[in-house]
């Protein structure tokens, strides 16, 4: 069905209630019925841009959770994404931002800046530390950056562990890459358990959501050439990704930004209809999983579900059926396990007085089930989540790879 | 823009935060389902009952309009600044003050979503009947001014026999209080009725106990499905001409059925010309009774396909495929006009007949839907306000359905209010001494008439 655009929403406001900004907000300029009207008045020429319409579809995670809910089938996700690169050119960007997707466009600036930011982390004072936040989180609760980028560290054909029955290509995005090498260990790990041959092509990069975001239409657009160049053509099972944001440039935007752009869309496509979620891979092939017969205690678990999770693949339902599927967890489910975290991109960074809210209810909420890991498979709801937490407290947050890569047999 | 004096005052009410006036932030409260909009000069969210009296003395002094809003999903304009000048969003006050499910009832401020009662009663076995299509963000403010109602209010009444006392601001700021926590109440006037759907236009509602009821023990939900629209509309008279008050029976022809499956993909019966949704609940013999009776009358009645909902996921489906009917209906034009003319159920079958023959009369769509149980007709016309001669067949059909409605008993609106929307056909039900008589309790309560102006009184 094709996607509507501002002037099909009826008002109904049946989306403010799931807009997690509003629910904290109360307000309705925070709302996605309002933004969709500002729009309208906008491109009618009977509001003009300011800095503060910019802070409006800014103040947004990104999270879909509007487009999924919206009776009228708005595609508020599309819509927002082309305000911002407007309101970007009327209004140009903040100097963190700026900074930011200045990073992101180029792997080897982000390997400059993670190599900075590494020295930086060892040398920053530890009261300085203590006390300093970035957004809502503390500086001494952010991930350490891996010791070596991850794609550097691992080959680019791995073999599986037992007779072949598949290939796959192996898109890393910039978390595991670069912060959270576990996810991408415990990936290849059951992938090779699985039996798959790994390919990770070298020259993949950002994968260019958080550019998009943030309007960057121009530097998004190399990286999406870079990717499609580097993911294309491979003759192979499935294309994994262990983020749904990712997930979601790859199946959905990347087409649609090469069809914008005027061009053949079809190895976009092609490529689109490759991308899997690790996890639900896993689950549909869950029966060649080994698991290691010692684990006999079982642990307790609850989840967390990352809103590109839930609105862009609706894979929650199967992350959740899968956690409950292995033999060694005791899965308890939070009240509001696919209520949104508010990290959402750099939301967290930009209105972390907001994003604070968000995330403390979700902690006090898995608390109260008493378990000892907290899964989610989003790298930036983990940094949220995690950040929030003390960094001594029982409860770990973690991407329910690792948890089921630990408990394999080995074979 | 309001006076810089009146803003001065109004800010030492509330923090900068509470206070909204640059046109962007406007531009949000100007709007809510209906059609018209009109901008505000001023966006003000209090917390407490204080706070809110505190405002109106001002606006009183100033004579500046009020209006007040909960969430905005009003289908007729009643929360739109018609003359502009302060809107009071309520979104902010918002907090259970005291669940007490021994003696029944809950206490709430205006702010609350209809939903959030709803959550915090379900631990403790209880809910809060009236259930609004919009209840996931409509709030009990905004439920109480419109007197809404909901799909299951055939069983269990609207808003308002739910409300055993209020707290009210007045137009001159004074804080009157009446009910009590009592089921039973006869002191003095019954002064819920007064405000209880005067859509803003009387006082300000800053608090509310409402009764709750425990949970049914057993729900039943059955989806028939006819061949005929009519043979659905007699179904209806039918089971209730029998004796037997289902929770909810909601009727849905053809048009609508396959535009909510366009979008939602239910797995609903897209070759039926007629569709029922019912719902019953009670004891399980007496529920398994009724659902005899009730399968009996629609065969009667020749029903082609009859399924009971096996699980709560099913039951779930059935209703977001109801629920969402208003929502895919907006999306096939960029406008739609949805009216809520009610009458008496043995008249259902006619009414039905004659919306379709005075769309098609004008040449438009029409997607029948209604709380078919209680008459409650929900005709909706998607259509272009932009294109002039289009619209104006919509009123002109509108004129007409009104028309067809007075003169089977019927009445302009079984719970979306007037509003806007509706406030011209008033003499079509009601006398002008009628109209005069409302004018004076307006008058009396709001001799300025700062509370709502520019609306139905
Ligand atoms: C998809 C959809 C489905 C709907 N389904 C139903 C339905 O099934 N049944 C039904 O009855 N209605 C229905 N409605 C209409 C609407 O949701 C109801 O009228 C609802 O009660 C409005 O609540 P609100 O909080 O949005 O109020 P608003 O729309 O903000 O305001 C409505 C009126 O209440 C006044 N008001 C708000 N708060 C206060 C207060 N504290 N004190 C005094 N006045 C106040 C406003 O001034 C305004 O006149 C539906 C609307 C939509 C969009
Ligand atoms: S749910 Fe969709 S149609 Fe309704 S107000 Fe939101 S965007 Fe508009
Ligand atoms: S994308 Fe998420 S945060 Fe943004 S408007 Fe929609 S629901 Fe709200």
């Amino acid at each position: 069905m094709k996607k509507k655009t501002p002037q099909n929403c009826g008002k109904c406001g049946l989306c403010l209630n799931v807009c997690p900004v509003y629910k904290v907000l109360k307000e309705e300029p925070a709302s996605p019925r309002a933004k969709l009207q500002l729009i309208k008045a906008y491109e009618n020429d009977t509001l003009s841009s300011s800095p503060l319409l910019k802070e409006i579809m800014s103040k947004c995670l990104m999270c879909g959770s509007c487009t999924t809910n919206c009776p009228s089938g708005i595609d508020h996700y599309s819509t927002f994404m082309e305000m911002r690169r407007k309101m970007v050119e009327d209004q140009g960007e903040t100097p963190a931002i700026k900074s930011l997707t200045y990073l992101l466009a180029r792997e080897y600036r982000l390997k400059f800046g993670a190599g900075l930011a590494r020295t930086g982390q060892k040398f920053v004072p530890d009261l300085f530390a203590r006390n300093y936040k970035l957004g809502n989180i503390p500086l001494k609760n952010f991930p350490t950056l891996n010791a070596t980028p991850f794609r550097k560290a691992h080959d680019v054909i791995i073999h599986p562990d037992k007779k072949p029955v598949g290939k796959v290509v192996y898109f890393t995005g910039c978390a595991t890459n670069y912060l959270y090498d576990d996810t991408g260990v415990a990936t290849i790990g059951i992938l090779k358990h699985m039996g798959y041959e790994i390919l990770i092509p070298r020259d993949q990069t950002c994968c260019a959501i958080p550019l998009l975001f943030h309007g960057a239409a121009d530097r998004a657009s190399k990286n999406i050439t870079t990717n499609i160049n580097a993911l294309k053509g491979h003759d192979v099972d499935a294309i994994i990704v262990d983020c749904s944001t990712c997930g979601e440039a790859l199946t959905n935007e990347y087409p649609r930004f090469i069809e914008q752009q005027g061009q053949n869309p079809s190895e976009a496509n092609a490529i689109a209809e490759k991308v899997m979620n690790i996890l639900s891979f896993i689950d549909q092939q869950f029966d060649r999983l080994e698991f290691d017969p010692n684990i006999t205690e079982k642990l307790s678990v609850t989840y967390h579900a990352p809103c590109h999770t839930k609105n862009n693949f609706n894979a929650h339902i199967i992350v959740e059926r899968l956690i409950e599927r292995l033999p060694f967890v005791d899965y308890k489910r939070a009240v509001d396990a696919d209520e949104c975290c508010g990290g959402g991109g750099t939301f967290f960074y930009e209105y972390p007085e907001v994003s604070k809210k968000m995330v403390d209810k979700k902690i006090e909420n898995a608390k109260a089930v008493n378990a000892s890991q907290w899964l989610t498979d989003c790298p930036v709801c983990r940094m949220n989540l995690a950040g929030n937490l003390d960094t001594d407290d029982p409860l770990k947050v973690l991407h329910p790879v690792t948890l089921i890569y630990s408990a394999l047999k080995d074979i | 823009m309001l006076d810089t004096q009146v803003k001065n005052e109004l800010m030492t009410i509330v923090d900068t935060g509470r206070y909204l006036d640059r046109p962007e932030e406007l531009a949000c409260y100007a709007y809510d389902a209906f059609v018209v909009e009109a901008l505000p000069d001023a966006v003000i969210f209090p917390e407490t009952t204080q706070e809110v009296s505190d405002i109106v003395k001002i606006a009183s002094r100033y004579k500046v309009p009020v209006t007040c809003r909960g969430a905005g999903t009003s289908v007729c304009g009643a929360p739109i600044p018609l003359r502009h000048g302060i809107v009071i969003c309520f979104s902010k006050m918002d907090k259970i003050i005291d669940v007490n499910t021994r003696d029944r009832y809950i206490i709430v401020q205006p702010g609350v979503v209809n939903v959030d009662v709803q959550k915090a009663l379900a631990p403790f076995g209880f809910f809060y009947p009236p259930d609004p299509g919009s209840m996931n963000t409509a709030t009990i403010g905004g439920n109480m001014a419109m007197n809404a109602g909901g799909p299951r209010c055939l069983k269990y009444g609207v808003t308002i026999d739910y409300v055993l006392g209020m707290e009210v601001v007045l137009a001159s700021g004074d804080i009157i209080r009446f009910g009590s926590k009592n089921i039973k109440d006869v002191t003095g006037y019954k002064l819920s009725s007064l405000f209880c759907g005067s859509e803003g236009t009387l006082g300000i509602i800053t608090e509310a106990i409402l009764k709750v009821r425990p949970l049914p023990e057993t729900v039943k939900t059955l989806m028939v499905t006819f061949d005929d629209l009519d043979n659905t509309a007699k179904a209806v008279t039918d089971i209730i001409g029998s004796g037997i008050i289902p929770v909810a029976m909601e009727l849905m022809d053809k048009l609508t059925l396959n535009t909510i499956e366009d979008v939602a993909n239910l797995g609903l019966d897209r070759e039926a010309q007629g569709s029922l949704l019912i719902e019953i609940d009670g004891v399980k013999e007496a529920c398994e009774r009724e659902m005899t009776l009730i399968i009996e009358k629609v065969k009667e009645n020749g029903a082609i396909h009859v399924q009971e909902a096996k699980s709560e996921v099913e039951r779930e489906r059935l209703w977001t495929a109801r629920r969402s009917a208003y929502g895919v209906f907006a999306k096939l034009a960029p406008d739609i006009v949805s009216e809520d003319v009610t009458v008496p159920v043995s008249k259902v079958p006619a009414m039905i007949r004659k919306i379709i023959e005075i769309t098609e009369k004008y040449g438009l769509k029409v997607g029948v839907l209604a709380h078919a149980g209680d008459g409650n007709m929900h005709p909706m016309i998607p259509a272009n306000k932009a294109d002039k001669e289009e619209w104006q067949r919509v009123e002109r059909a509108f004129d007409e359905i009104f028309q067809a409605a007075a003169a089977l008993d019927g009445t302009l609106s079984g719970e979306h209010g007037i509003g806007l929307a509706k406030s011209d056909y008033l003499p079509l039900v009601m006398n002008k001494q009628t109209i005069d008589f409302m004018k004076k309790i307006k008058q009396a309560v709001d001799p300025d008439g700062i509370l709502n102006p520019g609306k139905f009184v």
